[in-house]
């Protein structure tokens, strides 16, 4: 997604109003001047600054332009897809297993890409169980077991 | 001397060695593969440093970091594709010089310069260690404030970029660093009243997704990069030597760029060979040569980056600051193996930094022949397919983040920094000043608020003190140099539009 300076730059110079004011309302430690608002406050006020400058277009004369490659067409859902992906695992992972969890994840992602049935499913077969050996096994990681349990 | 014996026994041991192999490989092909940094690799082994002796984790983690930025140079040089930003200064130069038919030449640059760099890199970091060690026990918050703040300012002064978003970068990183209640007051703060908050934004979470999620996220939206044609290489290292004699200045100009670079706490490799190149170009006696296939620059930016890369480690082993983001990581690794960094170490912990110096070298040293048979298989590595590559990440992606905390937070903080690190850099916002932001928050608010306090919210004694005041001239000039550069930069472009169009 690509914004304008002007959105992005009110985006920060937003989120930093938002930080200060948020800042400033933390409670003060007693007895001393300098608490956990200032720390807050000094990086919002320096966030709308640059928020300004972005949004006035200041400092744009250093930016190398940007390598215009054509993105293939459809794929904008498909940026989402490994954050989506991501957040599957984290719903699904206790329930369903790692294994399962792992093979839907790895097939999703591989096909997104463009690669045929016949690389997807053996990828998608393979890497599961290794990556389990390696972290669960070699590394003792608890991933969780869900509906199939590894033979090791 | 018996420091010195200790330190080999604790290399030589059986875990440290294999540690040692597994991750060169491991570094090697990861580097060389168009997209995954060396950042990215040195993040995705950190889940792996838990199980490991202390010496073995700090050994994947140099060895890892300074093959993969070596084998960036591959990619760079035959599909015209940079496997890490360092290696992008020169990318274009050593695929030109493959077009004229001498791959050879620019790989074997690209590996024999590397290596000396290193080494020499090395060698620095050993002799101004120690040397700094012995200022740095005088420090106090004050010092400390403006080293976190000038790697902070450092940091943003990439090359390529706008700089006020990457201060704006920076900040974002900060308040980032502030969600949670590790403040000297201890208050939680933005944590929304989410539980998971109050312990702080985890810095592996956060570098793995904006330096991998968001790299599997960028290879949903373009094309497939081209498949690098079958070749036959002749000899990688005949001519090195003779280079080597001819650009003998050159070289060691681009080792102590690089060390310079790499010792000022915030600036990293790919500064290093920025500056190197642009350096090399500036002085050359033949600049007219430089585009077309000219391994002079090579030679100086080659060295210069990995020479950065160790003596980046000199901020981060005495101050705990990163001098840049492998550092970031690496420090990290430090604190949760009870190797803390701070001028003690040198001191207390003698043999584990000698260790870590031979550690080095020998990673070096190993670089030349791995290297050689890397740069021969690479036609095969490079043909794996992006479908094939990038689902295994975006699992190790999930698995690594959970591994940190056990918790499957980790792996949705993950996924949101995928998506912070793929919409900043698709607006040009440099996601290393996020990260480094990240990192040292804690670090520049402790020692901001605990100096205030000792000097009862006056702000001189930041600048009374001798140090303290060349560290906070350094860190304004870091932060005006855009302001001074910007004349030169718009009377150099009119006259770079003329050449092009003649």
């Amino acid at each position: 997604m690509q914004l304008s300076d002007r959105a992005s730059g009110l985006l920060l110079a937003a989120l930093g109003a938002a930080a200060a004011w948020g800042g400033s309302r933390l409670p003060p430690v007693p007895g001393q001047d300098v608490g956990p608002a200032a720390f807050p406050m000094l990086i919002g006020f320096g966030l709308v600054g640059c928020g300004a400058l972005i949004a006035l277009g200041i400092g744009r004369g250093f930016e190398a332009p940007a390598a215009d490659e054509p993105a293939p067409p459809g794929s904008g859902w498909r940026v989402l897809l490994p954050p989506a992906l991501l957040l599957f695992y984290v719903l699904a992972a206790e329930r369903l297993g790692f294994l399962p969890t792992a093979f839907l994840m790895v097939l999703a992602a591989a096909r997104a890409l463009g690669a045929s049935w016949r690389l997807a499913l053996p990828l998608a077969l393979l890497a599961p169980p290794v990556v389990h050996l390696a972290f669960a096994k070699l590394l003792r990681v608890p991933l969780p077991e869900g509906l199939l349990a590894a033979p090791w | 001397m018996s420091d010195l014996l200790e330190a080999f026994r604790l290399v030589m041991a059986t875990d440290v060695l294999v540690a040692i192999a597994a991750s060169a490989v491991y570094g090697l092909v990861v580097g060389s593969l168009p997209g995954l940094s060396a950042t990215m690799a040195t993040a995705l082994l950190v889940p792996v440093t838990f199980w490991l002796s202390p010496i073995a984790a700090v050994a994947t983690i140099i060895t890892a970091s300074a093959m993969a930025i070596f084998s960036g140079d591959i990619p760079g040089a035959l599909l015209r594709i940079p496997g890490t930003p360092a290696s992008a200064a020169y990318t274009d130069e050593a695929y030109a010089l493959t077009r004229k038919g001498q791959a050879e030449l620019a790989l074997g640059a690209g590996l024999w310069f590397s290596a000396i760099g290193g080494i020499v890199g090395t060698l620095s970091l050993m002799l101004l260690a120690p040397l700094l060690a012995e200022m740095a026990l005088n420090f106090s918050t004050y010092e400390y404030f403006w080293l976190a703040l000038l790697g902070l300012m450092c940091a943003t002064l990439v090359a390529r970029s706008s700089p006020v978003k990457a201060i704006a970068s920076m900040l974002l990183g900060l308040l980032l660093a502030c969600i949670g209640m590790e403040n000297p007051a201890g208050t939680p703060r933005f944590t929304f009243g989410v539980a998971e908050l109050l312990g702080g934004i985890e810095p592996i979470p956060a570098l793995v997704g904006v330096f991998a999620v968001s790299e599997v996220m960028r290879a949903m939206a373009s094309a497939e990069p081209p498949k690098l044609p079958r070749r036959r290489f002749g000899s990688i290292l005949a001519s090195q030597w003779t280079l080597t004699k001819t650009y003998q200045w050159p070289m060691w100009r681009g080792n102590f760029v690089g060390i310079i670079i790499g010792v000022l706490p915030g600036a990293g490799a790919d500064m290093a060979a920025w500056v190197s190149y642009a350096m090399s170009k500036r002085f050359s006696k033949e600049p007219e040569k430089f585009g077309t296939g000219h391994p002079e620059g090579l030679v100086e930016a080659g060295a210069s980056n990995n020479a950065s890369l160790a003596s980046g480690w000199v901020p981060s082993l005495l101050f705990g600051i990163p001098g840049d983001t492998i550092t970031a990581i690496a420090i990290g690794v430090l604190y949760m193996k009870g190797l803390n960094p701070g001028p003690t170490l040198f001191t207390e912990r003698a043999p584990a930094m000698y260790a870590l110096y031979i550690i080095f070298i020998l990673a070096n040293l190993l670089m030349i022949p791995l290297g050689i048979v890397m740069i021969r298989l690479a036609s095969r590595i490079l043909r794996a397919p992006r479908a094939a590559v990038m689902p295994v990440i975006l699992l190790l992606c999930a698995v690594g983040a959970f591994a940190t905390t056990n918790s499957l937070f980790a792996v949705l903080m993950v996924g949101a920094f995928g998506c912070l690190g793929f919409l900043m850099e698709r607006n040009g916002f440099p996601v290393a000043a996020l990260v480094l932001g990240i990192v040292m928050g804690s670090m520049v608010e402790q020692s901001f608020v605990t100096s205030l306090i000792k000097s009862d919210g006056d702000v001189m004694p930041f600048f009374e003190r001798p140090v303290s005041g060349v560290l906070a001239a350094l860190t304004f000039g870091a932060l005006l140099w855009p302001v001074l550069a910007l004349p030169w930069n718009r009377r150099a472009k009119p006259a770079r539009l003329k050449e092009e169009t003649p």
